[in-house]
């Protein structure tokens, strides 16, 4: 929302040596976030009005050379371009020092109202109608205020409301524009009809006839100009004055086009639609407000006016709405057709319904400036639901001292809250009630903690010195999940991974690269580009991405992922497992990346087991294996397979930290080291070459008995003197006992039975 | 005459084990005078040809003749040791400004790393840290915090809707609610996590980024709580001092609302382009706790109060680091993850 410096200054004092900059200062520490400022009409400063004596063409045709009389500078001579430009007309003049076009030396220059800032017009130079004068033409800065910053301040959608605030920041007076004495007394024109009261909280319209429809004085223009607005014609014009002043929408109908006498303010009918101003049809629903005359709606109530009840050069008469719509039926409204404007911005804020008539007023003094011999037509159409009563709040002193942090007068608070127009009596000791303004009082100030607010930025924030809070602090209970994820980051990174963040969102190419199907994932309905459809039921797609992208730089590398995975539920929120994703790439042949990670993970998970598995499709064939922890499978362990198109071999581990993080924890308990001597031997098993020596192994302790302390795994060789297909496996075992030094022939029992028992599975032993 | 056999011996063997050239010649030559079939030994076989008288006497010089050669001995071989030590040694030169052995060591995120430094930062001040899921019920995300269907302040935040109702969190606030309800009050939480923002992505804006959420409820918590946490949770973060300003801002969640102002750190105050010349850069959005959000998590404003702030880690780390483009963070990119 754009505010115009010049305007605000129209409705109070500000100091004459505060610039806009100082004022865009203020409002910022006490009100709104201000975005920048922005000077205009920079070349007024020095303009003044200028009656062309004569106008005398120049050889070539394209320009002419103007003598002008003007009211500052005396006679001055101009060579001009402008095809308007004529004996006897009034422009206006600017001075710009001499120069030489043409062969004739001209001394300044007449300036469009594109080049003054007055209006968008730059195909001839500004026209002054009779009378005319440039006296609310002068430099001026504008204030761009953040809109999100005054979403509930629906009073500080017009410069009238800004200026309040001025006026209270400063302690200055407020001049009220508004003669409510200028609406006319007796019965009204037309007859207004409110289907729910709930949803229109207040109708006012006013009827005008003898309406011309003509351009609007530059100073108007200027004002619209200003803060964005493109003046069109009078009739617009006022009614988008009106707005940007006091932030009360209003919308003219023309009455020649209107059907009977009566407005209806209704919900639209199934099957009703509507040509817009904008050239749109917008087919309608009962869940739209609509504005009807007898034959159907002429415009979309808070939102946009009808083409069928347009104003047009033809227009004569005039029937102008000043209404109140509820905030959330127009924001439905809006948001369903996708059709937001200066109107309905202004009416989703919650606008006050006695604001209808002020613009009413406001319009009767306009229209008598702007469209020459216009006359009212009967009284203020008004239809209202009861004006509620003004909210009155209690306010004790003492809580607000604790609240802000520091301790106020009774009449500093007073002050505040008078200069912001709040009513303040003292109800009991210490108390104040205070009576909410009506435009306050639709969303914005409800209860007491609203008035802490008013009254601290009044004060200013910076008054309240920092405190610590009194109450002393326990300490938090440790999170043994948030403990462990930050040990397992500490690990990783310590042996060489670096930690990437996905995000949460997935393709369906992607998903189809690793064969799952979109219907196992949550589905974002609204998604803004093109790989946001789906999130993410596995971190593997974003770390498969990371090595593609990565390959390009780096020959080998390691990375991880602690995140979410999102899997839909049948009801409810969906689940959201902790994942932790670690990659080994290397461009290189061979398998040591699997093995480092098989090592990362009995790091992690001291004692986990790994089996092989069954490879899913997006995984190597013959190096797939399944994580095992506790008895329980928490991850996988594999190489990416072809489908993955990466240049080089890329080892995954894949845990659910969900399931990991749940059976850590535990104390370690201590057992005294033996005192005895253990004996060590060396057994080697034949087996097949595909057979998995986790499995043998197995086995050797299985046949070893309780007497076996470890069975360590030594190494495994195939080829001579072994035939083809025949690995030999060497295990070495150690023995012992924590009571006594055990015999050989003890030692000798236990390979026996170790040598028989493999031989009993038809195992061949080399020892 | 053996004894002057003995000292003939002695000074020969002498000659000869300071002459040896080698640790082999040394040997032999202790062989041959030492040794059980060597000089001594032999000269000893005389000793039964010395008159008895005698024999005590020779018997000390022989075994003094011993003593003195076996000592003559272990000092030139402890020369020759100690030599072949020093040539092994040297032969074992190594160049140690050769590249480590081992993997080098990984990087953190520099998220996980700041994330870590503030959560460290608030268990010390008695806070717990808490955790909510991203994908949110759309009262957990909204209406809970004072942001009813229809209302305006929806606009503020582009959301990603999924199926069943259910959005992408919008902000981490959702984790305040959540805290209410669980552990009601008092409360000290903060709730770092993951957001996302249904918008169109540039430089400076990306659709997933993260915030920390904090909140305090207690009795009597007041604005000037706030600032001293404020300061302190910055003045820890940016290693020095800071100056804060608060000033309105409107998040329905809390009331009264604040942006938080930090005093440019580049300029101190006067103004440079990294403040847009204000000499304050905005960090943060505050408040105190709107007493709706308090009603509607089962918390009585009239007894307890509290208050919220929403710090952008994202936008933190960019910061602290000079990071130009947001885009980067989530890129996994070993050029720009290999720096921290
Ligand atoms: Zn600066």
């Amino acid at each position: 929302m754009k505010f115009s410096f010049n305007w605000i200054r129209e409705f109070t004092d500000v100091p004459q040596s505060a610039s806009a900059r100082d004022l865009e200062r203020l409002i910022t520490m006490k009100t709104a976030e201000c975005e920048g400022i922005e000077p205009v009409g920079g070349l007024l400063a020095a303009a003044c009005i200028a009656t062309v004596a004569s106008v005398e063409e120049m050889p070539g045709g394209h320009h002419r050379k103007a003598v002008v009389e003007t009211e500052r500078y005396g006679l001055k001579t101009v060579v001009c371009g402008a095809p308007n430009c004529r004996a006897g007309m009034t422009t206006v003049y600017v001075p710009l020092g001499t120069k030489s076009i043409g062969g004739v030396e001209s001394d300044g220059m007449l300036a469009s109202g594109a080049e003054l800032g007055i209006n968008r017009d730059a195909a001839g130079i500004v026209e002054l109608a009779a009378g005319e004068t440039l006296d609310r033409c002068s430099p001026d800065g504008v204030i761009e205020i953040d809109n999100k910053s005054i979403t509930h301040r629906p009073d500080l959608w017009g410069h009238y409301g800004m200026a309040r605030e001025v006026a209270a920041i400063l302690g200055s007076e407020l001049r009220d524009p508004i003669g409510m004495d200028l609406l006319p007394a007796g019965n009204a024109a037309i007859d207004v009809s409110i289907a729910d009261f709930s949803l229109c909280a207040r109708y006012s319209a006013l009827v005008f006839e003898n309406v011309t429809v003509k351009p609007s004085p530059l100073w108007l223009q200027y004002r619209l100009e200003a803060i964005g607005l493109n003046p069109i014609n009078n009739i617009v014009d006022f009614t988008n004055f009106i707005m940007a002043e006091l932030g009360q929408p209003t919308h003219a109908f023309d009455r020649g086009l209107i059907s009977g006498a009566t407005i209806f303010v209704r919900p639209a009918r199934t099957g009703e639609s509507i040509r817009a101003l904008n050239g749109e049809d917008y087919d309608l629903a009962e869940t739209n407000l609509v504005i009807a005359d007898a034959s159907g709606p002429v415009a979309i109530a808070g939102v946009i006016g009808g083409e069928a009840a347009a104003i047009s050069g033809r227009t004569t008469s005039i029937i102008l709405e000043s209404a109140n719509f509820q905030a959330a039926s127009v924001r439905k409204t809006s948001a369903q057709l996708k059709l937001r404007t200066d109107a309905s911005m202004r009416f989703e804020k919650g606008q006050d319904p006695e604001n209808t008539t002020r613009a009413l007023a406001r319009a009767v003094a306009l229209l008598e400036e702007l469209s020459p011999g216009i006359r009212l037509v009967g009284g203020v159409a008004d239809g209202r639901k009861p004006a509620a009563e003004p909210p009155v709040i209690q306010l004790p002193l003492d809580w607000l001292a604790r609240k802000l942090g520091r301790s106020l007068a009774v009449a500093d608070v007073r002050q505040i809250l008078e200069r912001l127009q709040f009513g303040v009596s003292e109800s009991s000791p210490g108390v104040l009630a205070v009576t909410v303004p009506s435009w306050r009082a639709t969303k914005d100030i409800a209860v007491k903690d609203d008035l802490v607010e008013e009254v601290g930025r009044m004060i200013g924030y910076s008054s309240i010195d920092p405190q610590p809070p009194a109450l002393l602090a326990s300490p938090p209970k440790p999170d043994p999940k948030r403990l462990f994820h930050r040990e397992l980051r500490a690990l990783l990174t310590g042996i060489g991974f670096t930690e990437v963040y996905n995000y949460s969102f997935v393709s369906l190419e992607e998903i189809g690269r690793f064969g799952f199907t979109a219907a196992e994932h949550v589905a974002v309905l609204n998604p803004v580009a093109s790989g946001q459809e789906l999130l993410r039921t596995s971190l593997l797609p974003g770390i498969r991405r990371n090595v593609v992208e990565n390959t390009r730089y780096f020959d080998s590398f390691r990375l991880f992922e602690i995140g979410r995975e999102i899997h839909r539920q049948p009801a409810g929120l969906p689940d959201e497992p902790a994942h932790l994703v670690a990659v080994v790439h290397a461009r290189d042949d061979g398998a040591p990346g699997l093995f480092e990670l098989k090592h990362a993970a009995e790091t992690i998970l001291p004692g986990a087991a790994i089996r092989p598995v069954a490879a899913r499709s997006f995984e190597h064939p013959a190096r797939a294996a399944e994580v095992l922890w506790r008895g329980e499978t928490v991850g996988r362990l594999f190489e990416f397979g072809p489908s993955m198109e990466i240049d080089g071999r890329t080892a995954v581990l894949d845990l659910d930290l969900r399931k990991v993080g749940r059976r850590m924890g535990g104390e370690s308990k201590y057992t005294p080291p033996g005192k005895y001597p253990s004996s060590e031997f060396d057994l080697s098993v034949l087996a097949g070459l595909r057979e998995h020596v986790g499995d043998l192994r197995a086995k050797v302790a299985g046949f070893a008995g309780s007497l076996a302390e470890s069975v360590e795994y030594v190494r495994q060789y195939s080829g001579p003197p072994f035939s083809e297909g025949v690995k030999s496996v060497t295990f070495r075992l150690r023995v012992g006992s924590p009571e006594r030094t055990l015999a050989s022939e003890e030692v000798g029992a236990v390979r026996t039975a170790i040598i028989e028992g493999m031989k009993g599975l038809g195992y061949e032993l080399r020892v | 005459m053996l004894e002057a056999t003995l000292s003939a011996l002695e000074q020969s063997a002498r000659l000869r084990i300071n002459g040896a050239k080698s640790l082999e010649e040394l040997e032999a030559v202790r062989v041959d005078a030492l040794g059980r079939k060597g000089t001594l030994a032999q000269a000893g076989k005389e000793m039964g040809k010395v008159p008895a008288e005698e024999r005590g006497r020779i018997g000390k010089l022989l075994n003094a003749v011993k003593g003195n050669l076996e000592e003559a001995f272990a000092t030139k071989k402890r020369l020759f040791d100690e030599a072949a030590l020093k040539a092994r040694l040297d032969s074992e030169w190594l160049d140690l400004t050769l590249p480590a052995a081992g993997v080098p060591r990984g990087h953190l995120h520099p998220i996980s790393k700041i994330q870590a430094e503030i959560e460290d930062l608030f268990i010390s001040m008695g806070f717990v840290v808490l955790d909510g899921p991203e994908v949110e019920t759309e009262y957990h995300n909204f209406d809970a915090l004072n942001i009813p269907a229809g209302h305006p302040a929806r606009d503020m935040q582009d959301t990603f809707w999924v199926e069943g109702g259910h959005v992408l969190r919008t902000h981490t606030s959702p984790v305040q609610v959540r805290g209410m309800e669980e552990l009601g009050p008092p409360l000290r939480m903060i709730a770092p996590g993951r957001v996302f923002r249904n918008e169109s992505v540039d430089a400076s804006h990306d659709h997933t980024f993260y915030q920390l959420e904090g909140m305090m409820i207690d009795r009597d918590v007041s604005v000037g709580n706030l600032t001293y946490f404020m300061k302190t949770l910055l003045g820890s973060i940016f290693g020095r001092e800071v100056t804060v300003r608060l000033r309105p801002g409107f998040f329905p969640f809390v009331e009264p609302g604040f942006e938080l102002d930090i005093q440019c750190l580049l300029c101190g105050g006067p103004g440079c382009a990294v403040c847009k010349q204000s000499g304050w850069v905005e960090l943060l959005p505050c408040g105190l706790v709107n007493p709706n959000v308090l009603r509607m998590s089962g918390i009585d404003p009239e007894e307890w109060n509290g208050f919220a702030f929403g710090l952008g880690l994202t936008r933190l780390v960019m910061m602290r680091y000079g990071i130009d483009d947001i885009r980067q963070l989530q890129s996994g990119s070993l050029r720009l993850l290999n720096q921290f």
